[in-house]
């Protein structure tokens, strides 16, 4: 008990650390889920991600460039997704597996060029963090929450923003009408194939500043398998979260704070495998699919390719 | 009158297959009008070109005398055209609300305005009748409403042509009648409507003019006051339709089935089986009566060895306790089955005729070398093509999947497979459900045509007509008992409805 006490500062400043690009990551996700696509390929974006703001922050010596770059670069990988899943209707489950091959690999491939020999290009800078004054001299809570990178303030704001969104827009009524019976929203005079490459857009964007936030926010390198599986368990917080932003935030949280027991363990128990708290996370993750995972929840046309004249 | 909508020479072509051809069709303003004819005739197609959902091969449309191009839903609302699909086209999650104005571009605003859209939906509402719980989620409403959602989406986009696919086919006779309340108001505002259904005693009754299609083809178009059921059922099938009168026959004493006290799960009264005694004899139709959900489900799946009884004992052809309950055996032993579901039990939807022609016999050496092992493509194809012909199925290809067919065409394949093995024993389950007459007069004279040649037929319905029509015996099923066995020449017809009822 004492020792969950006494680091209970270092668990919570590492919760959020942790949690803000899972849950960019899944804010992408559940655009894509909404709009009835599942899109597993977010471990491969992630990396591209991670390793264009890297490559880019360091060349410009501007981290939001990379930033922007990562989300471009997230947005075209996802094209390829879109390309096939809407235009093509090739199994999405498949798609996605493709792409988490490629795209990490194309990462490696552009890190040896970019690195190579050259020692003084593996290092960059992490991003500052920005202090809220008054605020975030609350106890406990202050420093994870008010003193944040950039980034991660962005990622906390985009829950309000998309909430709004998919409550109170006629585009956001739309979206999710096409994630549970597109053959209505057709009806409706509802461009199906449009919102679902929208739904692609985003995904590709927030899961590449995701990415982007690994070796830009959380530490100032890229290595090869920096993403350790986030973009996977940002898909189980869609199905946590039960498919709404706030509920993708707190099961984002969550799976930060286990993260964050992990660090405080380690440090705690250093005779211990390291290995061994590292799993802690993921296997919160397997039971929360376990208890929750039920895919009665979700947009009911998820997975399903759309054919627009079928007979 | 005037006229609102015309439609020149309308082709929809499925590669070579003509879902229309030549469509020539006339609606007037504050009309009823019907399209009739057999499943598979083009009626849903002909509509779906219409509210932008197909685009028709070749044709033209106008609307008040103007001619206009649909080439999405969108076009067609502008126009002024709703349909309430015959599969609801709602988002179950949603509220009733939130369905209606789902798309809906009136306002310039990124927002929703779901409050002055609420107060437009509510002045339709009180003005056609039309009640409905507007904050309640649609996947809570009954059928009903949720057909009221529909009708007011239509309407909400200011539709002046609604177009209704088969909106009877769901509701119970009482909702039936609002619906023709609800129609009459707004033909009364002058807006008009397609009624689409094959229910000739509604057609006659809510109508002003009846086109028929056949085939694809537009046939006549007739005002309902100057024709009769008997010849739009003419017009319809292409032929004198007569109903046919088959002859009862009376059983011999050789039991093909038995079931003895058999029960499964009899706490459950709607699914359950309690105590269930009865012999179906050599060479006669034992029709199972009852409303649905009394245990139907239940008794055919236990004589077609899907599940095991609790308690009890099942005598096969043979005269012997069956002990193994599996399908296979019961194959083995000579049973056909005409399943409940045709697209979740009787067919693979996505596999081709020829396949699931050949579905069951797969192992025969007629079929394949080595129990299954190479499949003999050239015999299976000849096999389908001969059951094409013979049974009439009607597409382009056997090789086409079966999840394209029309329902009555996936039951002739159905019953195409079942029957060809000339089974000792068929059990045929709600087997004309969703059918049109054509079509169910077909199933209906195959199912005779076989109890002629001996076989002996367990038909389970909830189609009272059905049983009463082909069973030389009838029992009746109520929560999962037997209430009774009654002769299926001169039926006590007074004494079997009491029966259905639990009386």
């Amino acid at each position: 008990m004492d020792f969950l006490v006494n680091s209970l500062p270092t668990i919570l400043n590492a919760t959020t650390l942790s949690a803000a690009p899972l849950l960019l990551v899944a804010l992408g996700e559940l655009f894509s889920e909404r709009a009835g696509l599942v899109n597993i390929g977010l471990e491969g974006i992630m990396a591209v991600g991670a390793f264009v703001a890297f490559a880019v922050g360091k060349m410009t010596g501007n981290l939001w460039l990379g930033v922007c770059a990562a989300v471009i670069a997230g947005i075209a990988i996802n094209m390829i997704y879109a390309f096939c899943t809407v235009t093509l209707c090739v199994d999405q489950v498949v798609v996605g597996m493709a792409i988490n091959i490629l795209a990490p690999a194309l990462a490696l491939f552009g890190y040896n060029m970019f690195v190579g020999a050259n020692s003084a290009n593996a290092t960059g800078v992490v991003m500052e963090r920005l202090s809220i004054p008054g605020l975030s001299q609350i106890p406990y809570i202050g420093g994870p929450l008010f003193n944040q990178q950039l980034l991660g303030y962005l990622a906390f704001l985009l829950v309000p923003v998309v909430t709004y969104f998919f409550k109170r827009f006629r585009s956001g009524l739309s979206f999710r009408s096409v994630g549970e019976n597109p053959q209505a929203a057709e009806t409706l005079g509802i461009n199906v194939i449009r919102i679902k490459l929208v739904a692609c857009v985003l995904c590709g964007a927030l899961a590449g500043m995701g990415g982007a936030f690994l070796s830009v926010c959380m530490t100032p390198i890229y290595i090869d398998g920096i993403v350790m599986g986030r973009g996977f368990i940002a898909l189980a917080t869609v199905i946590f979260g039960r498919w709404s932003a706030v509920g993708i935030m707190a099961a984002s949280l969550l799976f930060g704070f286990f993260d964050g027991l992990n660090v405080a363990l380690q440090a705690q128990f250093n005779a211990a495998p390291v290995m061994f708290f590292k799993m802690i996370p993921y296997i919160f993750t397997i039971f929360a699919l376990i208890f929750f995972g039920s895919r009665h929840a979700g947009p009911k046309a998820n997975g399903q390719p759309y054919y627009r004249e079928s007979r | 009158m005037e006229e609102l909508l015309r439609m020149e020479g309308i082709d929809k072509r499925f590669g070579s297959f003509y879902a229309n051809r030549n469509v020539n069709l006339s609606i007037m303003k504050g009309e009823v009008h019907t399209l009739l004819g057999e499943n598979g005739a083009g009626k849903s197609t002909l509509m779906n070109c219409l509210i932008g959902l197909y685009t028709p091969s070749a044709g033209k449309f106008f609307m008040r005398g103007e001619e206009v191009r649909i080439d999405s839903p969108r076009d067609a609302v502008e126009r002024g055209i709703g349909m309430v699909h015959q599969h609801f086209m709602l988002v179950e999650d949603m509220t009733g609300l939130e369905n209606i104005i789902l798309g809906d571009k009136r306002h310039s605003t990124p927002l929703l305005r779901q409050e002055d859209d609420r107060k437009t939906i509510e002045g339709l509402m009180q003005r056609y009748g039309l009640e409905v719980d507007l904050d309640e989620r649609v996947a809570d409403m009954s059928i009903g409403m949720q057909q009221r959602v529909e009708i007011l989406k239509v309407l909400f986009r200011g539709a002046d042509l609604l177009i209704l696919d088969e909106p009877t086919a769901v509701l119970t006779d009482l909702e039936v009648q609002g619906l023709f309340d609800i129609m009459r108001s707004l033909t009364d505002e002058g807006k008009s409507i397609i009624f689409i259904s094959h229910k000739m005693r509604e057609v006659m009754h809510i109508s002003d003019r009846v086109t028929v299609l056949r085939r694809g083809e537009c046939i006549d178009t007739l005002e309902i006051a100057k024709t009769t059921e008997q010849e739009l059922a003419d017009l319809m099938i292409g032929q004198k339709f007569e109903e046919s009168v088959y002859a009862k026959v009376n059983a011999t004493d050789e039991p093909m089935l038995q079931l003895t006290n058999v029960s499964y799960h009899p706490e459950v009264k709607h699914g359950g089986l309690k105590d269930v005694s009865l012999t179906l004899h050599k060479g006669e139709i034992l029709g199972v009566a009852g409303i649905d959900g009394n245990g139907q489900a239940a008794l055919a799946s236990l004589v077609t060895g899907l599940l095991s009884p609790e308690s009890g004992e099942v005598c096969g052809p043979d005269g012997k306790s069956i002990a193994l309950f599996s399908p296979q055996a019961f194959i083995d032993a000579g049973f056909g089955n005409i399943p409940e579901d045709r697209n979740k039990m009787g067919l693979v939807g996505d596999m081709t005729i020829a396949e699931n022609l050949v579905l069951k016999q797969t192992d025969s050496e007629r079929f394949s070398a080595g129990h299954g092992a190479w499949l003999k493509m050239d015999a299976i194809r000849d096999f389908a093509e001969r059951l094409r012909e013979e049974n009439d199925i009607r597409c382009t290809s056997v090789s086409q999947t079966a999840r394209s067919l029309s329902g009555g065409n996936q039951q002739k394949v159905i019953l195409a497979r079942e029957l060809e093995s000339h089974p000792k024993l068929l059990v045929a389950v709600y087997p004309t459900r969703g059918l049109d007459i054509g079509a169910t007069s077909f199933v209906h004279d195959q199912i005779v045509a076989q109890r002629d040649a001996g076989c002996s037929v367990l038909l389970v319905s909830a189609d009272f007509d059905e049983v009463l029509k082909l069973s030389d015996r009838i029992v009746v099923l109520f929560e999962g008992q037997i209430m009774g066995t009654y002769p299926g020449a001169n039926p006590p017809i007074k004494e079997i409805s009491l029966a259905m009822a639990g009386k």
